[in-house]
């Protein structure tokens, strides 16, 4: 089935467009009203009363790393079943439902399977520890 | 299925027959711009509309907290306290905009505008009615996941920008946590769309209207809504709910902007618009994740027995109805913040990963289980 | 001509934010740069009819990899990088060696061949068969592509799934600290 692109995109682009406006014409509105009066205190960044020292960042904890990659996997995996189980309920009708959930079952058992051996191994911790059960 | 405003107001003759006469006597061909007039007065509906109620949103919360609390909430300011909200909006205007001196000055202003347009971009498909969505995308629901999770890169950029360490630390949690919590959520999404049989949410709410067809005066009743259709989706709808209040930084998920432990968090930094443009994108967001909610689960716009049938009059009426029901779960969202204690963030962490998204990986294969042996019969339509 | 005008910006998008990443000194707004450019990429599939394809670019790349992207830059400490010289380039040892400037031409005139020939096809030798030919429908990808993968595809849907198991293993293993008596 063709739907007409314009009668059905363009709200998107329209509303993004409008997005940026938004932001864009009330901070032009509003730098007319605002005071401006910048003093270097001002301008320090709070630090509950004292004075900042040294620079923002100092070294990264990898679970910030683990927990973007995991996400990406099982972002991927949503991505590919959407359209899977979107039609679930056509094969259905058409009598394949055995074949589509067996082929769901196998795609997602491969990933709790994943998610499982993780979760033993200790890498969904939060807070790694060197004791972890190895087997 | 893809109906939008537009095509909407196509169905009338009345329209099809002015917009003939008038290409005829202006000489061109009117209809696109009719098209734009009418996208254009929709979205400025539905911003004003959802502006309004990201700042009613605010008073909303500040009396209901006081509720709970045994206190009044604002009470000055208009009848009840009630014009609070504008009050506020008008000290935002007038507050001085102070940047820090060494911030990113392109990632400082980038930031707002990021999370706004995640926000703006979902009007897109917010399903208020038959024939009043924006656009009834045929990819719906997918588009609103995707559109939502700019809102994290905002996030991260506020406080990546603020070059504070509270700042960056907050940033880093809320981008985490918006990221790993999506998980949940699109797979609670999934069972879902396995048991209505498509992305959009049209389909999704008409496959809500009348599981029981043989008794045809119970379009809309709360019988037919997928929250009731098998126990899977029950459990289904308390994960999508957990993980929506999470992703939308909302307490108890409410880490990266903890007053107790990191001052403001991500939008420390930020006064004036800037910060409103954050808070109205958080209020909006959950506006947005509550219809979500209720479109997916509660049976969206249905009105019960079709009162009002397909007229201009059933639109507002359906437009009513999931108004209703939106409004009913950002009380249960206001309701939880001010009950339950904030998470830890090892606690928040472990909870998505090592309890929601199991259990949703579950509830899926359980639903698609359910849909092969009872050939997508609800639990009610085995029985009667 | 919404079709036409949609293309132009996202080609717009795309190039630019492409170029400004290449060209941009500050590591975080390379990634911002790539934002922009993987959201032109999103705007171009919807201008060649696939609805589906562009919204997951939307989810999976604006959503995750950028995402991903900011968190790497973060762990290696790129966003510390000072610029040395007004190029980007530190003072190198192979920089102005011989064996440097016949590698670089080589690869500066094959490219600039390939170039070439991309735009002479582009512009000179276009005829109606040849132009875009702009979609001005969009077709309902979504359960095609559903039946497909399930029928004629499946062991691509299966063998992705092996994949994602590959990469997420891998990924947890990379992250495991190292015990103190390790080498």
């Amino acid at each position: 089935m063709n739907v007409d692109i314009f009668g059905v995109y363009f709200p998107i682009v329209l509303l993004i467009v409008i997005g940026f406006l938004f932001v864009a014409v009330t901070l032009l509105v509003t730098k007319v009203v605002r005071p401006n009066r910048p003093t270097p205190l001002k301008q320090q960044i709070y630090d509950c009363g004292e004075n900042p020292v040294g620079k923002a960042w100092s070294a990264f904890n990898v679970r910030f790393y683990i927990v973007g990659l995991i996400f990406i996997i099982f972002d991927i995996e949503s991505a590919l079943m959407f359209p899977v189980v979107s039609v679930f309920k056509k094969m259905q009708e058409m009598g394949n439902g055995g074949l589509i959930l067996i082929e769901i079952l196998i795609f997602l058992l491969v990933l709790i399977f994943g998610i499982a051996y993780c979760w033993r191994r200790g890498d969904l911790d939060w807070v790694k520890s060197y004791h972890v059960n190895k087997k | 299925m893809e109906n939008t405003v537009v095509s909407y107001f196509f169905q009338f003759d009345c329209v099809k027959d002015f917009l003939a006469r008038m290409s005829e006597s202006l000489g061109f061909n009117v209809i696109p711009l009719f098209v734009v007039a009418v996208f254009l007065l929709a979205i400025l509906v539905v911003i004003g509309g959802l502006a309004l109620v990201g700042g009613a949103g605010t008073l909303a919360e500040r009396k209901i907290s006081a509720d709970m609390q045994l206190r009044y909430g604002p009470n000055r300011v208009g009848p009840y306290g009630l014009l609070q909200f504008l009050a506020d909006g008008v000290k935002m205007f007038l507050k001085e905009d102070v940047i820090p001196t060494d911030a990113d000055k392109f990632l400082y202003l980038v930031a707002p505008v990021l999370c706004i347009v995640g926000v703006f971009g979902t009007f897109a498909v917010i399903p208020f009615s038959d024939g009043f969505a924006i656009t009834d995308l045929n990819v719906g629901v997918f588009y609103l996941f995707g559109i939502s999770s700019l809102v994290g890169v905002g996030v991260f950029l506020g406080g990546y920008a603020s070059n504070s360490k509270w700042s960056l630390l907050g940033g880093l949690r809320g981008a985490s946590q918006i990221v790993s919590y999506e998980i949940p959520v699109t797979l609670s999404a999934l069972s879902i769309v396995l048991l209505a049989g498509g992305l959009s949410f049209g389909t999704i709410i008409g496959a809500q209207s009348n599981l029981l067809e043989q008794y045809s005066w119970g379009h809309g009743l709360p019988w037919n809504w997928f929250i009731f259709h098998n126990p899977f989706t029950i459990v289904g709808f308390f994960i999508f709910f957990i993980g929506a209040l999470a992703e939308a930084n909302r307490a108890p998920f409410d880490l990266p902007e903890a007053e107790s432990e990191l001052v403001s968090g991500y939008h420390t930094e930020y006064s004036g618009m800037r910060y409103a443009f954050f808070a109205l994108a958080e209020y909006i967001e959950i506006f947005v994740v509550c219809g979500t909610a209720v479109a997916l689960f509660l049976g969206g716009y249905n009105v019960p027995f079709k009162i009002g049938g397909d007229g201009i009059v059933g639109q507002l009426l359906q437009a009513g109805v999931f108004i209703g029901k939106t409004f009913a779960m950002y009380y249960v969202v206001i309701w939880v913040r001010w009950t339950l204690p904030r998470l830890r963030v090892d606690q928040l962490m472990t909870l998505c990963w090592k309890y929601l998204t199991p259990i949703s990986l579950f509830n899926l294969i359980g639903c698609a289980v359910w849909m092969y042996l009872f050939n997508g019969k609800s639990f009610l339509q085995l029985f009667f | 001509m919404f079709g036409t005008i949609l293309f132009i910006c996202s080609a717009i998008f795309t190039i630019c934010g492409a170029v400004m990443v290449a060209v941009s000194k500050n590591v975080i707004h390379a990634s911002i740069y790539l934002l922009i450019s993987l959201i032109g990429v999103a705007g171009l599939y919807l201008t060649l009819g696939a609805d589906f394809v562009a919204v997951t670019q939307l989810v999976v790349y604006v959503g995750g990899v950028v995402i991903l992207m900011l968190f790497a830059i973060m762990l290696t400490g790129g966003a510390d990088l000072k610029v040395v010289s007004r190029y980007g380039f530190t003072k190198d040892p192979g920089m102005g060696s011989l064996k440097t400037y016949v590698i670089g031409g080589l690869t500066s005139l094959f490219m600039a061949i390939v170039t070439g020939k991309l735009i002479y096809n582009a512009v000179i030798n276009t005829t109606t068969e040849n132009q875009l030919n702009m979609e001005n429908s969009v077709e309902q990808t979504v359960s095609k592509i559903g039946t497909l993968l399930v029928t004629k595809h499946v062991l691509a849907f299966e063998i992705s799934s092996i994949l994602l198991l590959g990469a997420l293993v891998g990924a947890a293993i990379i992250a495991r600290p190292v015990k103190l008596g390790d080498e």
